[in-house]
């Protein structure tokens, strides 16, 4: 191929312009890497080129640099290389990355106040548990007091402790007319496992039965304060002794405490 | 306001692909006229040209990483950007639309798909050296240089052969070479 033919074939000119067609950059460019004076003349035509531009220059607008600045988005910093190139986001990138970060922040939300919710659902549980055990509990007290306090026709013994436990002491609630007998333990040791206390009414110096009781009764009891013991037809005194489990017949054991009505 | 550093070309193309602020400013002050020159010799139109330079400058630096040096310079990838948003903006059926209410004034009327050629005589830059061409060389130049057609849709528009196409836009531009020189 004869270069010079070629360079002022006009191809040049085409080529920079933007005129030739696909096949003809392609050759171009190929015959360019092959023969530097190609480059050399287009470099030449592009010089020419741009000075003819720069001759026939026209200013634009006032105003259309800073327009165009601020659509870009540049702030006036230098980026340095060594920072990841910037990418710049457009008005959508702007808005489907704002929801991402907002549906983000929405589903951390829900997932804390799920829990939040679980957490609290528990402890509402557990605490109504509480209340129902405080309230019948609360019941098993108002019913105690009314019986101790309002009910006129309830007399009561004060029962102190004998010299050998001066620390123990009872109270019995006696129901003159339906005859029910409540005790209410103040203080009293606790007995051995192989002992129970045992209740006794005393009339005319005779003791009477009332029955055995435990400790753990006063737990077990819908009624906190008072433990309810067989009835009594008459009374002029109460006493409690320590018997054997199961209780006695006639008391055998210490008496702890004792009370006149 | 005008920035005293002068770069190379290198460093032009090395600063603008690390999207540099000071190097845009750099760019728009040396370019901007230039470029604007080429898009109204293109564009009649005056009020849309200001509108065609922003966007070729919002294409420079969004496209910058795609400029190839071993190709051409930098001023001449550039224009090119401008060429090419100014043909856009001439085909685009908004402003074809806008021209549906004036009247023609071509004086070479080529008929089927090819508009019409359109010289004005107050053209300016590379376009008013047009009018020192021959006419068939001038309506040539028009069409594919101004208007973007492919040498292949010239010779179909004005039933002239692919081959004569080619051969009489190159003379023509290396005739508008001498003239420019």
């Amino acid at each position: 191929m004869n270069i010079q033919e070629y360079i002022s074939s006009g191809i040049i000119e085409s080529y920079v312009l933007g005129l030739a067609s696909p096949e003809e950059r392609a050759e171009f460019e190929n015959n360019c890497s092959q023969y530097p004076e190609l480059i050399t003349a287009r470099i030449a035509f592009e010089e020419t080129l741009e000075n003819t531009a720069k001759k026939n220059a026209i200013a634009p607008p006032t105003g259309t640099k800073e327009h165009i600045i601020q659509q870009l988005g540049i702030t006036g910093k230098t980026i340095t290389m060594s920072l990841t190139p910037v990418r710049r986001m457009n008005g959508l990138k702007y808005a489907v990355a704002a929801c991402l970060v907002l549906l983000a922040g929405s589903l951390y939300w829900n997932i804390s106040m799920v829990r939040k919710n679980n957490s609290l659902t528990a402890t509402l549980d557990s605490t109504n548990t509480k209340l129902k055990g405080v309230d019948e509990k609360m019941k098993g007290y108002e019913n105690d007091m009314s019986m101790i306090v309002q009910n006129p026709n309830v007399r009561m013994a004060y029962m102190k402790g004998m010299p050998q436990s001066p620390q123990s002491f009872t109270t019995v609630y006696w129901d003159t007319t339906s005859h029910d007998v409540y005790l209410m333990v103040n203080n009293l040791p606790a007995p051995a496992s192989d002992k129970q206390y045992q209740l006794w009414a005393i009339l005319n110096n005779k003791p009477v039965d009332m029955g055995i009781f435990d400790m753990e009764d006063l737990a077990i009891r819908k009624r906190p304060m008072l433990i309810q013991l067989k009835k009594a037809q008459s009374a002029q005194a109460f006493a409690i002794t320590l018997e054997k489990k199961g209780g006695s017949t006639a008391p055998e054991g210490q008496m702890y405490v004792m009370g006149y009505l | 306001m005008a920035d005293k550093t002068k770069y190379s070309e290198e460093e032009l193309v090395s600063l603008l692909q690390q999207q540099d602020a000071p190097a845009f400013n750099y760019l728009y002050d040396n370019y901007s006229g230039a470029l604007f020159g080429i898009i109204n010799g293109i564009v009649p139109d005056k009020e849309i040209t200001a509108d065609i330079l922003q966007e070729v400058f919002v294409n420079i630096w969004k496209k910058i990483t795609s400029y190839d040096p071993a190709k051409g310079r930098l001023f001449t990838w550039m224009l090119n950007v401008a060429r090419n948003a100014s043909i856009d903006k001439l085909r685009s059926r908004g402003y074809q639309d806008s021209l549906k209410n004036q009247p023609l004034t071509g004086d070479v009327n080529t008929g089927g798909a090819v508009a019409v050629v359109n010289p004005r005589t107050d053209d300016v830059g590379l376009k008013k050296i047009l009018t020192k061409l021959k006419p068939e060389q001038r309506v040539l130049i028009d069409l594919s240089y101004f208007q973007g057609f492919t040498h292949d849709e010239i010779s179909k528009a004005l039933n002239i052969p692919l081959g004569t196409v080619k051969t009489r836009i190159r003379a023509a531009l290396i005739l508008l070479r001498t003239m420019i020189q």
